[in-house]
């Protein structure tokens, strides 16, 4: 998102927004408080940080005085604020090679619906000029052009416009004290607007080495243009529907629905992806953005092997060269799934630094990813790091719940009453959330691994036993010590083993929104077992754990409603783990 | 003049890094006297953190070792506390944001300034993440020693505008650990820090021989050394003094040549 600051008429001001970098200032050529001369835009023109982008706002002027001051570049975008319309459009675009906003001063809505077709490169909503008020915000709910929100926006409610979501937000008499821009002011809502991009609320951020910044810029800026790019998107879902298997089932349970007497149970079925897991969506998506950002190379972390063997998939598909990063501890566990990585022709490198496991798989990685950003990418297994990892990996999981969602209402013409996945780092959770956020009356309900249970030491339940800390390039809930050490955490499931979540989780549950329970190994095994009895379902010991916490609300819940389980795996590589848990050693 | 700027004046400065609490607490004690004595310009005092993501594996190492043999930041607040009575030269934390942050900003810069900490290094808190600590830092008037990779860039210049302390110039890629050679185009890095700042700058990553450290000397205003240090506690244990001494002393001299 950007930030314009309007209405700078004194030199001062123009170092102020230099110190603050907004995107774009404004300079009112119109008759106001705020007006400039030609002149004196030109001079402040003249000193701004060329990396700030001058726009001219003008109120039905003569258009070839317009042309005039584009011609000296003095303004790189032309804002007209007036009563224009598009054939005044057109005309200036004749006379004038810059980039033309028209301002639409909101009513009740219908200007908004008019203007959408206009022939102006941007579009800019305000309440009036330049006077302060907001207009009903929620008119804009649902216009997809990129535009401008302006109109009253200040320190008091900035956040509310930023979960808008508009291209730009343009403050004028917001960062003012008695009618001149307030340095202060203005330093203070260009961080915030430029904060809230690379985070949830106060969760997120990018808390990474200086040698990794300029990579995880540029993956910022890749991942914007390919995610609305229809030729990324159509391999994509090609690749999804061709070669992963998509759309996944929405299985109904009857024998569980039957068995626990209350709600209608859904399985959602990721277990049933190429590979076995929802971890594919992800990688697929990630893996073809390396090769069109022009990298040879891809590595990942892995804890169980689930998303290093996605991974490896993804690369001897797409013909990238592949490099694994797991734990020592976790290459004994799972040996299968590193001989698995192999065949698919990725090198695996067992981490011996730290514990030995995930975390240190995850450092590894970042580490390796330091030394190489040329011609690698790191492709992070789930919704956390650094931004923008949280929302592209969020992004590619989504495809759970957009197919969940039509499938529910195709099969019980209404949305669920919950909707429930296991989390770790949290992918296939925010998968099967992400489009019932704005369904406030579907619960969501994430499923925490409380191993031996909370009262001891081993348990990964970064929510219910962990603090808000920075680590792995975020801000979030981790496991820790008082002095901030990181903790070593444990769970039957190698993919809940993990002592943080991703920072979107943490807003979700600041907020209320989801909800965060937890569920030992005892629950989630034995859940792992009646799901294999009653529906012939043997679903990885992860995906177990959301269904041990179905186990205990479907009955309590009326049976006109539904809950959707992700199962987001299957169970095949468990299978010798949940033996020797009930005391039986089995060999291959 | 702060102790950071006259760390700087008129030479070339020698920042060798130790980790508090490797193999012990009295031990860093005694090793930094060492290095005083021996000619360092300014001490890096590593807090060690669990997952070191920028460290290379001797340096991961000697934190772990250091946390396992009960090192806390109260505990190396203490240290400092205790060095500061007898040693003028700056002394700069350089650890990872999570532990700062757990100990609560304000405390944690308030101890600083209480023991006589001068500036901080937080490699996992880059420039967009600064605003953290900004704030508390000014406060109590640590400065806060800002990084610059070879893949910084258009970076550079804005890293460099609000530059304090010094400049913590990375030699190459990668993490902490030593290198054979050095490739990266540093005199460019440091002729662009030097048209917006007059902050002075300081090479790590990689350094360990004589030779190298009089290389760099000469591109920039300080050279940084770490894993070469912790390699020889490694080796030598709780009897390394000499063997520091006797190596922060023949870097320092490569430099004055």
């Amino acid at each position: 998102m950007k930030i314009k600051i309007c209405g700078l008429f004194r030199e001062e001001d123009i170092d102020f927004v230099n110190e603050a970098k907004p995107d774009f200032v404004g300079f009112v050529f119109a008759e106001s408080h705020r007006q400039v001369s030609k002149e004196t835009a030109k001079k402040l023109k003249n000193k701004l940080d060329k990396n700030i982008l001058s726009v001219g706002v003008f109120v039905n002027e003569n258009i070839n005085k317009i042309a005039e001051i584009c011609d000296e570049n003095i303004i790189d975008f032309v804002q007209l604020h007036g009563d224009e319309d598009d054939k005044y459009i057109s005309d200036l675009k004749k006379v004038c090679n810059k980039k033309i906003i028209k301002a639409v001063k909101v009513k009740n809505g219908e200007e908004i619906v008019r203007w959408r077709n206009s022939q102006a490169d941007l579009l800019m909503f305000d309440a009036g000029m330049g006077e302060g008020k907001t207009f009903d915000w929620s008119l804009l709910k649902s216009f997809i052009r990129p535009y401008f929100l302006a109109g009253g926006i200040n320190g008091n409610n900035v956040e509310q416009a930023i979960k808008l979501n508009p291209y730009c937000i343009d403050i004028s008499s917001g960062v003012e004290t008695n009618k001149v821009k307030d340095k202060n002011k203005i330093l203070n809502i260009v961080r915030r607007v430029k904060m809230s991009n690379t985070r949830f609320g106060i969760y997120g951020g990018q808390y990474i080495p200086e040698t990794l910044m300029n990579e995880i810029k540029n993956l910022e800026k890749q991942y914007e243009y390919y995610k609305n790019n229809p030729e990324f998107t159509d391999e994509l879902n090609t690749l999804l529907k061709n070669y992963a298997g998509r759309p996944s089932l929405l299985y109904y349970a009857e024998n569980m629905t039957k068995d626990l007497g209350g709600a209608k149970i859904y399985l959602k079925r990721e277990d049933l992806n190429h590979t076995g897991s929802h971890k594919i969506n992800n990688v697929l998506g990630q893996v073809l953005l390396a090769k069109k950002m022009g990298k040879t190379r891809v590595i990942a972390e892995t804890g169980a092997g689930q998303h290093g063997v996605a991974t490896a998939t993804a690369a001897a598909l797409l013909g990238m060269e592949c490099e694994i990063f797991m734990g020592e501890e976790d290459t004994k566990r799972q040996a299968l799934n590193v001989y698995r990585m192999k065949l698919l022709g990725a090198k695996v490198n067992a981490v011996t630094s730290g514990t030995k496991v995930l975390k240190d798989a995850v450092n590894e990685a970042m580490r390796e990813w330091s030394k190489r950003v040329n011609d690698t990418h790191y492709v992070l297994g789930s919704v956390m790091g650094p931004h923008p990892f949280p929302t592209i990996v969020r992004d590619f999981q989504s495809v759970i719940s957009k197919e969940a969602k039509q499938q529910i209402l195709e099969y019980e013409k209404k949305l669920p009453y919950a909707v429930v996945a296991c989390v770790g780092g949290g992918s296939n959770a925010m998968g099967m959330f992400y489009n019932f956020i704005e369904e406030k009356n579907v619960k969501l309900i994430g499923c925490e691994a409380a191993g031996k249970g909370l009262n001891t030491d081993k348990h990964a339940a970064s929510i219910a036993k962990g603090e808000i800390g920075i680590f792995h390039g975020m801000k979030s809930y981790f496991c820790q010590d008082k002095y901030g050490q990181i903790a070593e955490v444990y769970s039957i499931s190698a993919g809940l083993d993990y002592p943080g979540i991703g920072p979107e989780h943490a807003y979700l549950h600041d907020t209320g929104r989801a909800e965060y329970i937890s569920i030992t190994d005892e629950e989630a095994v034995s859940a792992f077992e009646y799901l294999a009895r009653t529906e012939g379902i043997i679903c990885a010991i992860e995906s177990a754990h959301a269904v041990a916490h179905v186990r205990k609300i479907a009955p309590k819940i009326d049976k006109s409603e539904s809950i959707i389980v992700c199962l987001s795996g299957r169970g095949d590589k468990d299978v010798a783990a949940i033996a020797r848990y009930r005391g039986e050693e089995i060999y291959e | 003049m702060n102790r950071i700027e006259s760390a700087f004046k008129n030479k070339k400065a020698f920042i060798p890094f130790i980790t508090a609490g490797y193999p012990n607490i009295n031990k860093t004690e005694d090793f930094i006297y060492k290095m005083v004595s021996a000619g360092a310009d300014l001490i890096e005092i590593g807090i060690p953190f669990s997952d070191p993501v920028a460290e290379g594996p001797v340096i991961q190492e000697s934190s772990q070792k250091a946390l396992a043999a009960g090192t806390n930041l109260d505990k190396i607040f203490d240290l400092v506390k205790k060095v500061r009575k007898t040693v003028n030269i700056p002394l700069v934390f350089m650890t990872y944001v999570n532990p700062v942050f757990r100990y609560g900003y304000d405390n944690f810069f308030k101890q600083c300034s209480v023991t006589g900490i001068d500036g901080i290094i937080i490699p996992d808190l880059p420039f967009e993440e600064k605003n953290e600590i900004s704030e508390y830092a000014k406060k109590y008037g640590i400065k806060i020693v800002s990084l610059i990779a070879p893949t910084s860039q258009q970076r550079i210049e804005d890293i460099a505008k609000e530059a304090e302390g010094f400049l913590y110039v990375v030699s190459s890629m990668g993490v902490t650990g030593e290198r054979n050679e050095i490739k990266t185009d540093l005199k460019s890095i440091v002729d662009s820090v030097k048209k917006v700042t007059s902050v002075p700058t300081a090479i790590g990553f990689g350094i360990h021989s004589p030779q190298q450290a009089n290389q760099m000397s000469k591109i920039s205003d300080g050279v940084i050394v770490g894993s070469a240090i912790i390699k020889i506690i490694k080796q030598h244990g709780t009897d390394a003094d000499s063997y520091i001494y006797d190596y922060v002393k023949s870097m320092k001299d490569s430099m004055n040549n």
